[in-house]
């Protein structure tokens, strides 16, 4: 476990000074905050429009982060062989993707804390203490699911491949969640099973203090199980590979 | 310590690797005892890598099995015993070697200081430079680091110098003396048979995934025949050339006979004595490189006659 941890915290720094990192999670969604967060007065799922756009922001950077920040990091390793050399260390076999993912759900968590701080004193969003909290929650755990996500993809494709790969996927999340705009019509058919939608929905319910439906909250632990299996999966079939 | 000095080090047990019908390793024997330098000497392609990623616990054999201290080779890896170097490992980008090193040493159990390890292999005047950003050379000699960056039993290396220049080498197998002398054992793959000569005390030549030949630099050169000789011998059948002591391997054209001997003295003298008159004596040694390329060439024959005797 010793070792887990400062495998993670060597990550860690490597994330910290990565520039592309800190844009994806922090620069892009802050930006957008302060551009279209206050545009809109009307309402959106309910909440007020900013109220709706912090918690949308807030998940974007975080699963960007943890899809992006990813992916393709670990399709690179694996390519130079530093999956090959940790295995060669005292370290256990799976210590590589537990750090990969502890790496993801503690780099995100600046990121959420941030777009809501942002939400709370400059698009004037009032909630109470345990509001805040279950939303920071929600968002955190629908998002860091995409950690697993982007193990699966990392392991089972090349860097080549795996950049265009994450990129559908992160476009195809970000809309069909619900992210950019609030969905409506046929795009809220297809796009309320995504897991970005079922952690913007459950916070926005949260923040209008209406009851949550179980629907939501079971999709995203199908999902969790569906990307966990997907990772177990390429990891498996990749181990004599790496 | 105590360990590696009764049982062996490693144990291959009858072990194969095969790749539907590539055939990688063959049933693989061999021991290696604590203290031991032994070099694993073959061509590209031999099974010199597969056979060091199943000792590493990288990939598991279709059959045949291998233990290390008495263990499998996951937990004897994982127990920190083993330091190893392959060809295929990479280093963790964008970070400083001395971070790297630093992580790499603080997963063993027992770490040596960074400092120490960075001098060992040359690399602390780049210490603080990013390791995604070395030269070839530099690149190899920060893998050797995370290899001795704690204390173990048995250091593993696949073609360790491939990337260093000769200056680097010589400094790079004195550094390497240096952990052999503290008791440890060594086991380094290489297509190089110079380093193979200088510094193993074992070679194991290995072919087409099978063990040829097992013993001193000096042992092998003597199972190749370690003298070529070649002579003018008109109106002598081969039969009668056979029976020469000595003899590994006889080669006529018309009347120009190649041999190749483990005692070109016997062999000569018994020539002479058996009445034969030949001219143009020659007789040449017979480096490591040849008798390498007479034990591989002569296990490539054979297996070229398997196939058609097959047919037959």
């Amino acid at each position: 476990m010793r070792g887990i941890l400062m495998l993670t915290q060597a990550e860690i720094n490597r994330l910290r000074r990565n520039r592309r990192y800190l844009i994806f999670t922090v620069g892009l969604p802050v930006i957008l905050y302060l551009i279209i967060g206050k545009q809109a007065t009307s309402k959106a799922y309910g909440v007020d429009f900013a109220a709706y756009y912090m918690v949308a922001m807030a998940t974007f950077g975080a699963f960007a982060g943890a899809l992006n920040g990813n992916s393709i990091r670990i399709s690179e390793e694996r390519k130079v062989g530093w999956i090959r050399q940790l295995r060669l260390t005292p370290l256990p076999a799976n210590a590589y993707v537990v750090a990969k993912i502890l790496t993801s759900m503690a780099t995100t968590i600046p990121s959420i804390v941030i777009v809501l701080l942002l939400g709370r004193f400059y698009g004037g969003v009032h909630l109470a203490a345990w509001q805040w909290l279950v939303i920071a929650v929600i968002v955190w755990l629908g998002s860091t699911i995409f950690a697993a996500l982007a193990v699966a993809v990392g392991y089972r494709f090349p860097p080549d491949q795996v950049q265009p790969i994450t990129m559908l996927l992160y476009f195809a999340f970000t809309i069909l969640g619900g992210i950019w705009f609030p969905l409506g019509g046929v795009l809220q058919t297809i796009g309320k099973g995504t897991p970005t939608y079922e952690a913007v929905r459950i916070s926005t319910d949260v923040i209008g203090n209406v009851s949550v439906p179980y629907g939501l909250v079971i999709g995203l632990v199908i999902w969790l199980a569906i990307f966990a299996g997907l990772a177990t999966l390429s990891v498996r079939s990749m181990a004599e590979a790496v | 310590m105590s360990h590696t000095r009764t049982g062996p080090v490693v144990s291959f047990d009858n072990v194969s690797k095969h790749y539907g019908s590539l055939k990688a390793v063959e049933r693989l024997s061999l021991e290696l005892r604590g203290g031991e330098t032994v070099a694993l000497l073959g061509p590209n392609g031999a099974g010199k890598s597969t056979s060091l990623d199943m000792l590493l616990a990288l990939r598991k054999p279709t059959s045949g099995e291998i233990r290390m201290f008495g263990d499998d080779p996951y937990h004897a890896v994982k127990s920190g015993r083993v330091g190893a170097m392959l060809q295929s490992g990479g280093l963790m980008p964008e970070v400083t070697v001395r971070e790297l090193v630093t992580l790499v040493a603080g997963l063993h159990p027992k770490p040596i200081p960074v400092d120490k390890t960075l001098r060992a292999a040359g690399i602390d005047s780049v210490a603080d430079q990013r390791v995604d950003r070395l030269s070839g050379g530099q690149t190899q000699r920060v893998r050797f680091a995370l290899a001795i960056a704690g204390e173990c039993d048995l250091i593993v290396l696949d073609e360790p110098t491939t990337a260093m220049d000769v200056e680097t080498r010589q400094r790079f197998w004195a550094s390497m003396k240096e952990e052999v002398a503290e008791g440890r054992t060594l086991l380094f793959a290489t297509h190089y048979l110079e380093e193979a000569d200088q510094a193993a005390d074992r070679i194991l030549v290995i072919n087409r995934g099978r063990l040829l030949a097992d013993g001193t630099p000096e042992e092998i050169k003597k199972r190749a025949g370690a003298k070529r000789m070649s002579f003018r011998l008109p109106h002598v059948p081969e039969q009668a050339l056979l029976g020469l002591p000595g003899l590994v391997s006889l080669e006529t054209r018309h009347d120009l006979v190649h041999i190749q001997t483990s005692d070109s003295d016997a062999t000569l003298y018994a020539l002479l004595d058996a009445g034969h008159r030949p001219s143009e004596i020659e007789v040449g040694s017979l480096g490591l490189e040849q008798a390498f390329l007479a034990i591989t060439a002569e296990d490539d024959d054979r297996a070229g006659e398997e196939p058609a005797a097959a047919a037959r």
